[in-house]
């Protein structure tokens, strides 16, 4: 019998081998009929062999640009391939354009999904390699794409100073970089092009021909031999996007290299990680012991646990995840005072220890009432708020089930910068659960209404509260969230502990500060 | 017999060594200053370096030097020189071999030739140098008296052709030998090479230890040997036992020699050939059938002793095959091969009588041959299969062998059936393996010391992807092949993995159980599988001189003056042809084509003055 989290699992892998396809076939015979590679054969070929790769958000812009003649997958992936692979033996970021996918355009989200690669190389100290083929900003959307802070300009922002941060960014002109897209090869450390296939100019020739008559062919105007023999813009010139790739291996490998951490021998966990499925109830409301979960993620399924009898609906502990040391903080219950002081205690020695911190978020709130407002448990919610904000050591998220309200910022939500974020395909993510959304409201209508004197039936009650709630169920889904770039991506539940690894394996690049805080409200 | 010297080196040298120390007798190896770490020499209980292994009087003095009472010497080198032979017997040392006196006699052809017609042996009909060329019976064989190993040596089909085969024979002669005296004789268009081993002792025994039969030949040189002969009636095999026996006792001979006969299969008549005085490399397989150590009677009979064994003694057990082992790409012309042995494995079930080390440097300064493999069997078919196996354990890296080659000849249907004579390898064409199989080995090799022997963190290289398949590993190599650890396939061939230990990996490759050994660097994979090697080179992308320019322009790499124009607009051009040449900062620099095609542009006159990256030429490649 197929369980219900198998169900899950398999419409997720359902969904990301469908936008692993990229564009249209139509679109993508196009492409391999002139010689170029698919963006993720690209990443293939780039890597070192056998290279496992820690794709970023694949579901990005899933269900976003639906245009009515399309379905959930008019833009897969954004029409951009991001995520970390190793190459030449170092992790590195890699953010290839998917030129099937609208030509490689970019959509606001294509934007976001940019940036926040470029995020996670800065956060992590990871080289960038860009893989250009793209036509630049997707002109009907050009107001959510040009002109804000966090808007295409951005990109090149980020190269600039991640490049004086010391961070490689290297690019590979395998296609179309035009007008602002000239700037990604452009404000590279080092580039490559492709000969007869890669073009760079500020203006295209029909641009050329409109503004000043010049009549002149791509190849002329910002070819591979015109850039590497006369302009200098890039600085290598290759014979094929299989050349390229090689190229750019072989200056990752002139980088100097970064100092490697040492970690623990790795243990496979003890209890059986396939036995999540069935330990983890699909349904949020159902209460089970998240050791169950800890137990299948951590190096011999050994977990040190901080505070065992202390605060139960918080549990805390030392563990291990492929050799390196982590702190766990996951959720057991609603949040209580002691709980909140619990986790700001316990994230206070990992970063004393710059022990990196795992949350498993699992959550709906913290505990509301007189008894508990009167104790001031805003105050001892800020002090876990307060403990994750300053936290210097990486952390990352995983939401294993609810991320409701104040509690997913008590346990590291998205603007608490995890170093990544990941959701299982039953969690759910919103300021509240559907039914106290609903039931809030209404509350409010009814008193507006019975205060004028007004009745309200129950069945128009009913009436009011059933969008509410599904509203709230669809914007509560995973795939709404990674679509926006929530989060980094859904994950398969087994793939927990393999993330999880890879995450920490990237995140060592960089060095841990000196952990400092503000004030605590004591 | 209490200390021998070993004037040789290589695989028989270690053979003699070996016997030799088992008989309590120590050894002294002798070596070149190239040969100093040899293994030969660190077989033997002692050693000595000499200026060259064909120098009489260095391996006198150094048996001299070192008190040993004896020589060796192997075969090659001094094996059959008689001066060589009558210096040892003139120093007062014993050679392991016959006298002076009958290595001179068998050792001119002609000579031998009159003993064996004394002694009532069949030869092959001659003829006169001086007779008229028109009475002979063509097609004739023209060879040196004094030759060997092919020089020499010429087919003459027809009376036409006589003439200046003669003329040539006689310059390779004369410069191979010192020595052109000619002799011609009735050339047999299909025969076998069978030989006969025999044994005497200073007591007048002889014995014979049966026919070895040497017909794989190529271009005169043997290539594999077995015993016994495998067409032989028991007719023509009392005819050349016999013979042989006769011939040894008539010249007498003492010590190990070989007679040759020729079997001619068109009539079946036997014809004696030549008299080898020495040890032969091919004696293991007559060792492996008859359990006798030639070596152990060699150094009794050379002690003086009288052979122990009589000839009802000597009894056929089974059937054996050698294959001799050479540094040589034989599908590449049979080039001589040298380089450094980076790995060497030997068969473990086979017999190995070889000088070659994982390491060690193979020069052209010696004869090519490493080794050889013998397997023994119950019958003939049983001593093929083994060798076939022992030869896929065979491997060399570093440089090509003719492993491969012998593997695919062993595999023939003619050698199976045994109706290969002496001429096929040189008319028959063996086919090269092809490369892809190895090439499936070549991608899985590395894709699997990535996964299983690489970091083991959780950047492993299993090609994890998010919700998905693990991605195939990417091998490049002559091209790219994607190894499917996870299905086991590698581009679509199913493959299992059994072991891999020490570069040696087992496989089944598409249902096909093989081995191979394997090195892996950064920048080739080296995989040698059925003994054939083949290199597999990564590409490096800044292993060529950077790309060209496109369409073929040509422009003036400095400001300077045209010296010469050499084409015309629409004249055609091949890759590197002189278009002209240009003056600048007091050099010419040649502008050539950079490939073929049509010279469509020619931008500038002889004398002019061009600027930087003035249009000089333009050349248009064919479609």
């Amino acid at each position: 019998m197929t369980s219900e989290f198998q169900t899950l699992v398999d419409e997720l892998r359902d969904r990301t081998e469908r936008v692993r396809q990229g564009g249209s076939e139509a679109a993508r015979t196009k492409h391999t009929d002139r010689g170029k590679m698919l963006a993720r054969d690209r990443i293939d070929g780039l890597l070192d062999p056998g290279s496992p790769f820690l794709e970023l958000s694949p579901l990005a812009a899933y269900g976003m640009y639906d245009d009515g003649r399309d379905d959930a997958y008019a833009v897969p992936s954004a029409s951009i391939v991001t995520g970390i692979g190793r190459v030449e033996g170092r992790e590195c970021v890699i953010v290839a354009n998917d030129a099937t996918v609208k030509g490689g355009t970019y959509y606001p989200i294509t934007v976001k999904k940019h940036l926040r690669a470029q995020e996670v190389a800065r956060a992590n100290k990871l080289p960038c390699i860009y893989l250009v083929d793209s036509g630049g900003a997707f002109l009907p959307m050009q107001d959510e794409v040009f002109p804000d802070k966090e808007h295409f300009g951005r990109i090149f922002f980020n190269q600039a100073n991640l490049s004086r941060e010391g961070i490689p960014q290297l690019a590979a002109v395998m296609g179309s970089c035009t007008a602002g897209g000239a700037y990604v090869p452009a404000m590279s450390d080092e580039t490559v092009i492709v000969r007869n296939q890669g073009t760079i100019f500020l203006g295209g020739p029909p641009l050329v021909k409109a503004a000043t008559g010049e009549v002149v062919t791509a190849e002329e105007l910002g070819g591979g031999d015109v850039h590497a023999r006369t302009s200098g813009v890039v600085d290598h010139l290759a014979e094929d996007d299989a050349h390229a790739l090689q190229i750019i291996r072989s200056i990752v490998n002139t980088l100097p290299r970064p100092t490697t951490s040492v970690v623990a021998e790795v243990e496979e966990p003890v209890a059986d990680p396939h036995e999540l499925y069935d330990v983890v109830p699909t349904d949020t409301r159902t209460p089970y012991d998240v050791r169950e979960v800890i137990k299948r993620i951590v190096d011999a399924s050994r977990f040190h646990e901080f505070k065992q009898l202390y605060a139960e609906t918080l549990v805390c502990g030392f563990a291990r995840i492929w050799g390196h040391d982590v702190g766990i903080v996951a959720n057991n219950g609603i949040l209580f005072s002691e709980s909140a002081r619990k986790g700001a205690h316990f994230i206070e020695l990992c970063n004393q220890r710059r022990t990196p911190i795992v949350f498993l978020q699992n959550i709906t709130g913290f505990m509301v009432g007189k008894e508990y407002e009167n104790g001031g448990i805003a105050r001892d919610g800020a002090k876990l708020v307060t403990a994750v904000a300053c936290s210097v050591v990486p952390k990352f998220t995983v939401v294993i089930g609810g991320s409701f309200g104040a509690g997913n910022y008590g346990m590291c939500g998205r603007a608490y910068d995890p170093r990544f974020l990941w959701m299982w395909p039953n969690a759910r993510i919103s300021v509240m659960g559907g039914e106290q959304a609903a039931s809030v409201l209404a509350t409010v209508r009814r008193d507006g209404i019975e205060g004028k004197g007004g009745a309200w039936s129950a069945e128009d009650e009913e009436a009011f509260k059933a969008p509410i709630r599904d509203q709230y169920e669809h914007q509560g889904s995973p795939y709404y969230s990674t679509a926006r770039l929530w989060d980094d991506g859904i994950i398969d539940p087994l793939d927990t502990r393999r993330v999880l690894g890879m995450g920490l394996a990237a995140a060592a690049n960089a060095p841990i500060p000196e952990p400092s805080y503000g004030i605590w409200r004591m | 017999m209490q200390r021998l010297l070993i004037a040789n080196r290589g695989e028989i040298a270690r053979r003699i060594i070996r016997t030799a120390r088992a008989m309590g007798i120590h050894t002294i190896a002798v070596h070149s200053e190239i040969d100093r770490s040899a293994p030969h020499v660190h077989d033997a209980d002692e050693a000595l370096l000499v200026e060259s292994y064909l120098d009489i009087d260095a391996a006198i003095g150094a048996a001299q030097a070192t008190g040993a009472d004896a020589i060796h010497p192997g075969y090659g080198f001094l094996s059959e020189r008689a001066a060589f032979a009558q210096a040892v017997e003139d120093a007062g040392l014993t050679l392991v071999g016959p006298s002076a006196r009958v290595m001179e006699q068998m050792g001119r052809k002609d000579a031998a030739r009159a003993i064996a017609e004394e002694a009532g042996v069949a030869v092959v009909p001659s003829y006169d140098l001086a007779a008229d060329a028109s009475t002979f019976d063509y097609p004739v064989l023209v060879k040196a008296a004094a030759g060997g190993g092919g020089k020499g040596m010429r087919i003459v089909r027809a009376e036409g052709e006589y003439a200046e085969a003669l003329a040539s024979a006689k310059r390779e002669a004369a410069a191979a030998f010192g020595d052109d005296t000619m002799l011609i004789e009735k050339y047999v268009e299909s025969g076998r090479h069978v030989e006969v081993q025999v044994l005497a002792d200073s007591h007048g025994n002889v014995v014979h230890l049966f026919e070895r039969d040497c017909s794989t030949q190529r271009r005169h040189q043997k290539v594999l040997e077995e015993a016994p002969a495998p067409t032989i009636t028991a007719e023509q095999r009392e005819e050349v036992t016999s013979a042989a026996v006769a011939l040894t006792k008539q010249v007498g001979y003492e010590n190990a020699g070989t007679v040759e006969f020729l079997l001619d299969n068109a009539t079946g008549k036997t014809y004696f050939l030549e008299m080898n005085t020495r040890l032969q490399v091919e004696h293991p397989v007559t060792e492996l059938v008859t359990g006798v150590d030639l070596v152990e009677l060699q150094l009794l009979v050379a002690s003086g002793e009288a052979l122990p064994i009589s000839q009802d003694d000597i009894q056929l057990d089974g059937h054996a095959i050698e294959a001799r082992i050479y540094a040589e790409d034989s599908f590449g012309g049979f080039l001589p091969q040298a380089g450094t042995a980076e790995l060497v494995r030997w068969p473990a079930n086979a017999r190995v009588d070889a000088a070659l080390e994982s390491g060690q440097v193979v020069s052209t300064s010696y004869d090519p041959m490493l080794g050889k493999v013998i397997a023994h069997g119950r019958d003939r078919e049983e001593a093929r299969r083994r060798l076939l196996a022992a030869l896929d354990e065979t491997a060399v890296l570093g440089f090509t062998t003719n492993v491969g080659f012998l593997r695919v000849l062993v595999a023939t249907d003619e050698f199976r059936d045994a109706t290969i004579d002496t001429a096929w390898l040189d008319r028959a064409e063996v086919a090269a393996p092809s490369d892809d199989l190895a090439r499936t080995i070549a991608a899985w090799v590395p894709a699997m010391l990535a996964a299983d022997h690489g970091d083991q963190g959780a950047f492993r290289s299993d090609g994890f992807r998010l919700s998905a398949a693990p991605a195939p590993t990417r091998v490049e190599l002559d091209r790219v092949v994607l190894v499917d650890r996870a299905r086991g396939l590698v581009d679509d061939v199913p493959v299992t993995q059994f072991s891999a230990a020490n570069h040696v990996v087992r496989l089944e490759v598409a249902g096909r159980r093989v081995q191979a050994v394997v090195n892996a660097t950064a920048h080739s994979v080296e995989v040698v599988v059925e003994g054939q090697r083949f290199v597999f080179e990564r590409p490096d992308p800044f292993a060529g001189a950077g790309i060209a320019v496109g369409e073929g322009s040509l422009t003036a790499p400095m400001p300077g003056t045209v010296l010469a124009v050499d084409v015309a607009e629409g004249d055609a051009v091949e890759e590197g042809q002189r278009l002209g040449v240009l003056e600048a900062m007091k050099m010419e620099l040649a502008l050539k084509a950079p490939f073929a095609g049509t010279v469509t542009t020619v931008g500038a006159q002889a004398g002019e003055q061009v600027a930087l990256k003035a249009l000089l030429f333009e050349v248009t490649p064919d479609e």
